[in-house]
Formats: structure tokens, sequence, C-alpha cells
């Protein structure tokens, strides 16, 4: 009796591994042919967030920033503030203009006039290269050296744009060795624009 | 002073500390809308899809609002120390 159940036990497994294998063939069959015709909205929907180097942007103060908040942030007198013995509004600015596809870095003095500029392209990155995050940290890079054997160490760093070299850039500056005292957003928003052009067809 | 340069939309770094400078602007500029209105500009946003971003924006301010009474109404005391033991 026991050996006869077991030998039926047997079988039904056996039975049951055919059945779980068709399953499985059929299922397979079936996603191979609906892979290729996706809706693209799904596809584009799944596809990994684009990264604009915007760290924070979405995060939520849990410490609302403790008490050295008016330091933070500059007040009416901060331009004539001293750091390292010049004052704030002495202190060469570095700007750095970000887009989808590339990072351009320009060192100005404090007046606004232009000294230097890098941009990815001409750190040798090429076509969609240009526009990463590695390839601004490394323009950053050696854009810091260079300002520093002008005997530049302290500089204000000056933001414009989003993109994949925004985060990248300023700390590729902090690499290099350059003592940033402040960064500032200069990114171009208005709330009654021309019209921008038309929309991507995707 | 129209906002100046240098002084709107400024944070001063401390310790070297790059990536909390970064932090704190661009949670600022996030919660602003400066962000987005900059991402919404790049192209021209055509009337209907304004109509539906506005109206989508309206039902979900109302339906925030809302989850807060209740939340607040759930989260209600009526005690000397509201969370006893707690400091």
């Amino acid at each position: 009796m026991l050996k006869k159940s077991f030998n039926f036990l047997k079988t039904w497994h056996n039975c049951n591994n055919s059945i779980l294998i068709n399953a499985c063939r059929s299922l397979s069959g079936t996603a191979t042919l609906f892979r290729d015709v996706v809706d693209r909205k799904i596809m584009l929907k799944s596809l990994p967030t684009v990264d604009e180097g915007t760290i924070g942007e979405n995060t939520v103060a849990v410490d609302l920033l403790s008490q050295d908040k008016h330091q933070i942030f500059p007040t009416c007198d901060s331009l004539t503030k001293l750091f390292n013995g010049v004052p704030f509004n002495q202190i060469p600015i570095i700007n750095i203009r970000v887009s989808h596809n590339n990072t351009i870095i320009n060192f100005t003095d404090a007046k606004g006039q232009p000294k230097l500029i890098r941009s990815c392209g001409i750190e040798g990155f090429k076509n969609t290269r240009k526009g990463t995050n590695i390839a601004a940290q490394a323009t950053a890079i050696t854009f810091g050296t260079k300002t520093l054997e002008r005997g530049v160490k302290t500089v204000r760093v000056r933001v414009r744009g989003l993109g994949p070299g925004r985060m990248s850039a300023i700390k590729g500056l902090q690499m290099a060795g350059l003592e940033i005292i402040s960064i500032t957003d200069n990114t171009r928003v208005s709330w009654n624009p021309p019209r921008p052009r038309k929309q991507r067809k995707l | 002073m129209r906002h100046t340069s240098f002084i709107a939309r400024t944070v001063f770094v401390h310790n070297n500390d790059v990536e909390a400078a970064c932090r704190v602007l661009n949670r600022i500029l996030g919660k602003e809308d400066i962000f987005d209105q900059f991402r919404r500009t790049r192209y021209y946003e055509k009337p209907f899809q304004v109509r539906r971003r506005i109206n989508f924006e309206r039902c979900k301010a109302i339906y925030n609002e809302d989850m807060d009474r209740k939340i607040q109404f759930v989260l209600r005391k009526n005690r000397t120390d509201p969370f006893p033991g707690c400091l």
C-alpha cells in the first residue's frame, strides 16, 4: 500500500513537472513575441530618471538647517565680509554653464573680465560623452589646477542651467584644491518668457 | 536692490562642505518651483497641456489639504502631556 502510494506520488510529481515545464515554455514564448511591441510611453516611464545633478531637490529637511542658518545665507553686509583678507565682492568668480549636452566652465575676475574658459568639448570629450558627469568632473579638475597655477585659491561659484554636470563640476573644482566660499544659482527662469521652441517628438 | 547677484540664490560653504551647501540650494530652488518652471519653459507648453497641468495641481492641492486635515483629526490629543514618556 505504502509503495503504491509512493509510486503514485512519483508519477504525479513527474506529471506535475511536465505541466510546469509546458507552462513555462508557453509563457516564455508569448513574452518574446510581445517584447517588441511595448507601448512607448510605458517604455519611457520604466527608464531611469535623467541625472540632473540636483541632489536634494526633492528631499525633506529634517533638521531644519539647525542654528547656523544666519551664516549660510548672505545678508546685505556680506558683500564686504572678509574671506582670507579679501572682501567677498572682490573674490574672483568661476561660472559654470551646464546643459544637457555640455558643461562650460569660465573663470573671471571680480569685475567679470573673462580670463580662462574650458568646456568638456575642449577637454577631448566628444559627442554624447560631453554631456556626462564624468566629463564635467574631469574638466573641472583640470580647470581648477589651471586657476591654481594663476595664484587664485578662493573663488565663488556661479552655476547656470540644469544638467548632469551641475554637481560634479563643483565637486571637481573642490577636488582640484580650490576653496569654494559660496555657490550661486544663476539659472535663467522667467514666468512670462517669449514663446519657446516646439516640443520634441518622442 | 533687484535680485543682486551673489546675494540672491546664494549659499555660503562652511568647512569646505560643498555638497551640503548644494543640497540646501537645490532644495530651496526645487521647493520654490524654480527648477520646474525652468524645465517647463524649455519647450512650448500647449494650452491644453497648461489646462491639464493646472487642473491636476488643483485637484492634488485639494486632496492634500483634505488628507492633512484627516491626519490631524486622527492624531488629535486631549491629554495634558500629549506624548507621555517622550522628551
